[in-house]
């Protein structure tokens, strides 16, 4: 009697079991809100539990820091007289650029940063590559807002709790991002395939990619803001092209989720006015 | 008699010291371990530790707890929600049908079923995963997931011996 028991009680979380994995994915927003919540509870105490391992990781990079200050220091002084000589002329380019934007009342994009949050968990499985942070709709974050981070691109929000939420990856499978080709400017799509490199599609037919080549988003899909780092080609195979994205997605810390959205002006401003941005202290 | 509620305390803390440890090792498998590569490798720990219990004590870590452990490892790792639960459950009733006395007896005989049982639970979690996403992944992932498993599975028991000397303990 007790072995039938059993049986049937398994037999009943097996069925359930199945049944959860069979529909589980047709009803998202119900599932969602269940996970959620689940997320929600947990996010905390993955919180706490993830310090230890901080600690460590921090202690690492600093023992790697001061072994190489030196040298370190030296690349960086030449480094910093490059930079001020690019600062000149980007501050110029800067200025020409918006003025020509002016001139063709291009709508320009704005971004928000919504949240900074803390990854607190990353997924345990090859097949599906998501991280949790500890930022949700309480603190202004959706479903479908983008994820960085200081090095590029980070992935975007699949399901939002209170607390809590989900970033898929950019290295997902399911992950679909705009992007284009910083020197010619091509469209393409960064197709995520659960390797650390995801790969390039969409290529047009007689267009040249090189290894090496810079990627930034495209802004399309109004998902991530245009020219965010992305990465650079890493290789030109028979099987496709393959990304070297710029953020270290197993080595996530913090991350910015950003909101984006284009704000064009509704009347086109007279011509006249094109050439007038001189500092308001002088006017 | 006169134990009696003192027992019945001490027995509710017993009954969840086996699903408190599945617990953690699944909350240790989601931790942010920045490393390269080490998410594609983690072993399947919650799995190795039903596998444990079903051996010793299944009457511990019943049917119901497994699936809601399972069903908690899915939602916090973002994958196929039932997956786990469904595969942790199998491995259970694998456990028990197979007479557990027999795997009890000798550590390296437990051992080399768990050879078997990581590997099946490797493919099935590649099988279920390909179809969910519907297009075939890279077997070796799973496949390394099991080896490490395997190759870790007298840590994981040393681990689960000392839960288990608690349950003695509590008993006494």
């Amino acid at each position: 009697m007790k072995e039938l028991k059993h049986r049937f009680s398994s037999g009943f979380f097996i069925v359930l079991a199945l049944a959860l994995l069979i529909f589980g994915s047709n009803n998202t927003s119900l599932v969602n809100a269940a996970r959620g919540q689940v997320t929600d509870f947990f996010v905390p105490i993955l919180s706490v539990a993830s310090r230890p391992l901080q600690a460590v990781d921090d202690f690492i990079g600093w023992t790697q820091q001061v072994a190489i200050v030196f040298s370190e220091n030296k690349r960086l002084l030449a480094e910093n007289a490059q930079l001020k000589q690019a600062r000149i002329t980007s501050s110029q380019l800067a200025i020409d650029n918006q003025r020509l934007k002016r001139l063709l009342n291009v709508g320009e994009g704005q971004v928000n940063i919504i949240a900074a949050a803390r990854v607190v968990s990353d997924s345990d499985s090859p097949f599906f590559k998501s991280v949790l942070i500890n930022r949700g709709t309480d603190d202004g974050v959706l479903k479908g807002q983008a994820v960085i981070n200081e090095d590029g691109i980070v992935g975007r929000i699949i399901n939002a709790g209170s607390s809590s939420s989900r970033v898929l990856l950019a290295t997902d499978i399911n992950s679909h991002i705009p992007i284009k080709l910083a020197s010619s400017g091509i469209n393409m799509i960064l197709e995520g395939d659960n390797s650390p490199y995801p790969k390039l599609g969409f290529l047009p037919l007689g267009e040249e990619i090189s290894v090496g080549d810079l990627i930034l988003t495209s802004g399309y899909g109004m998902v991530f803001p245009p020219d965010l780092p992305v990465g650079q080609v890493l290789e030109i195979t028979e099987e496709g092209i393959k990304i070297k994205l710029s953020t270290k997605l197993y080595n996530l810390n913090y991350v910015s989720i950003v909101g984006y959205e284009i704000i064009r002006s509704p009347v086109s401003r007279p011509v006249s006015r094109m050439g007038d941005h001189s500092p308001k202290g002088k006017k | 008699m006169m134990k009696g509620p003192e027992s019945k305390s001490e027995r509710g803390f017993r009954w969840a010291l086996p699903s408190l440890s599945i617990l953690l090792l699944i909350l240790l498998m989601q931790l942010p371990y920045r490393i390269s590569f080490l998410d594609n490798l983690l072993p399947f720990l919650p799995m190795a530790a039903v596998y444990y219990w079903g051996i010793l004590k299944p009457n511990l870590v019943p049917v119901s707890a497994v699936f809601v452990l399972g069903l908690l490892q899915d939602i916090l790792s973002g994958g196929p929600l039932g997956m786990m639960a469904l595969l942790l459950i199998l491995v259970r009733l694998f456990v028990i049908q197979q007479g557990r006395r027999f795997l009890e007896r000798e550590f390296l005989f437990s051992w080399l079923v768990f050879v078997i049982v990581s590997l099946v639970f490797g493919l099935v979690t590649w099988a279920i995963s390909s179809i969910y996403i519907r297009e075939a992944q890279y077997i070796l992932d799973a496949l390394g997931q099991s080896m490490l498993t395997i190759a870790i599975f007298p840590v994981i028991v040393w681990g689960l011996g000392l839960f288990r000397r608690m349950l003695v303990a509590e008993k006494r």
